[in-house]
């Protein structure tokens, strides 16, 4: 089946393929909008994304049709992009932000009033600030 | 010997044209781009943790004015559009360069449709004002924000009243001057400029002393907008809504997204230049054709992943 040396591909049912890549993405946007555990819904959607890549890297730019020279070229990349996100995921249990920030300390969306002076709490320089800027802004 | 011929060593090479080795090793460096995006992307999202350590990632689509409708009316056009690569390639291939011409125009416009789509949801998010460091996350963030968005409306109204390069504090000072000599409409714009402004300074003041809470903000600013004397000039003006991490979510949106439409720029810059001759496209286009259709399907992959991970998956997994 491998027609490498072959200039002209072999004849694909190319509106086949779009059908199926219109059905999935159907299916993708379904998926929001049906009632579905998070984690099945995180699977499927992603599972339906990767098959859609591959109708597009086998098909539509003919991978499947062309010599072994695609592994020498893909596979660096292949295995450089895998290992990146291997790499990154101890990275995605961890947290990089230590827990008391301002964005993780607000649960309810009011006032604080937590003590802290803004930076023109300068009471001296204020009456002065305002002839001298008529609408400064910090 | 040096007129003999070395047919072996022609075969040293690869059994493609060097153009598309070519494409295909930079397709190879841009998978590696677009996955440092996206894994940075996930490391951000799972790493925004709220007190409870749990992810507070910006998810709910009337928050982040993410558009799941949108973006998967997106997915299918490029969808379409590399089905119309495929076949204008084909066409090439065939000889048949009027419908290959014709499969090329029609892919340009698609994606022009594209991004027309992200242009409205960009108008969005600029409209509420989702950029990277433009959105308050805590409360009093907001109220920073209602200030000097007021105060940045103010310098506006009195650079319209009072025109030249002086510095806007000297202005300031010219407005009593500038009060007593002014008569009909002037008079009025700046009779409510100055009341305005001193309602400001109230307002400022209260902001400094810490005693203006979101809520009383908002309350303040409908008093200000229903005022019949200045309502007209703040009537643009709102309390802003903080969004927990929501420069960090604005960040890699407008980074994937932005990276994304900058590709489907530069494809429709190699499908406009095989477009660009016109009745003169002919066998010699066909490499080009099929690597600008090489490109295109990748940049059809990259939305492939980015709609669910930016669109689907966000708006599902959230609070």
């Amino acid at each position: 089946m491998d027609h490498a040396h072959d200039d002209s591909h072999p004849h694909v049912n190319y509106f086949g393929v779009f059908i199926a890549l219109c059905i999935c993405t159907a299916i993708s946007v379904a998926f929001d909008l049906i009632e579905i555990s998070p984690i099945l819904l995180v699977g499927l959607v992603l599972a339906i994304a990767l098959a859609k890549a591959l109708f597009v890297m086998t098909y539509f730019m003919h991978l499947k049709f062309e010599g072994r020279w695609k592994f020498v070229v893909l596979a660096p990349t292949a295995v450089l992009a895998v290992g990146l996100m291997i790499a990154l995921a101890p990275d995605m249990a961890m947290h990089y932000y230590t827990m008391d920030t301002p964005q993780s300390k607000m649960v309810v969306v009011t006032h604080g009033g937590d003590g802290h002076h803004s930076e023109e709490g300068d009471e001296g320089h204020h009456a002065e600030e305002e002839h001298a800027s008529p609408s400064s802004s910090h | 010997m040096s007129h003999e011929h070395h047919p072996p060593a022609l075969k040293m090479g690869l059994p493609i044209p060097n153009a598309k080795l070519g494409m295909w090793l930079f397709l190879g460096t841009e998978i590696m781009f677009f996955t440092a995006f996206i894994g940075s992307y996930i490391v951000l999202y799972f790493g925004s943790v709220d007190a409870n350590g749990r992810s507070a990632w910006p998810t709910d689509t009337h928050v982040t004015h993410i558009n799941i409708l949108a973006g998967g009316l997106n997915t299918f056009i490029l969808i379409v559009s590399s089905y119309f690569v495929v076949v204008a390639h084909e066409a090439m291939t065939l000889k048949d360069f009027v419908k290959a011409r014709k499969f090329l125009w029609m892919t340009f416009a698609l994606a022009c449709v594209f991004l027309g789509i992200k242009s409205y949801e960009y108008y969005g998010k600029i409209h509420y004002d989702i950029l990277p460091g433009h959105i308050p996350e805590t409360a009093e963030q907001s109220v920073h924000k209602f200030q000097n968005n007021l105060s940045d409306t103010l310098d506006r109204k009195l650079n319209d009243l009072i025109p030249g390069d002086a510095p806007l504090h000297v202005k300031q000072l010219e407005v009593p001057t500038a009060l007593q000599d002014a008569e009909g409409e002037r008079l009025i714009q700046l009779k409510a400029y100055s009341a305005l402004h001193s309602e400001f300074l109230k307002i400022r003041e209260a902001i400094s002393a810490d005693k203006l809470s979101m809520e009383q903000a908002k309350v303040k600013l409908k008093q200000l907008q229903e005022n019949d004397t200045y309502g007209h000039i703040v009537s643009g003006l709102r309390v802003y809504d903080p969004i927990v991490y929501g420069n960090l979510f604005s960040s890699t949106y407008f980074l994937m997204t932005g990276f994304h439409a900058i590709h489907v720029i530069v494809g429709m810059l190699l499908f406009g230049a095989a477009l660009a001759v016109g009745t003169s496209l002919d066998e010699k286009w066909t490499d080009w054709v099929e690597n600008s259709g090489l490109y295109w399907h990748f940049v059809d992959l990259v939305w492939i992943f980015l709609f669910p991970l930016l669109y689907i998956i966000p708006g599902n997994i959230g609070q």
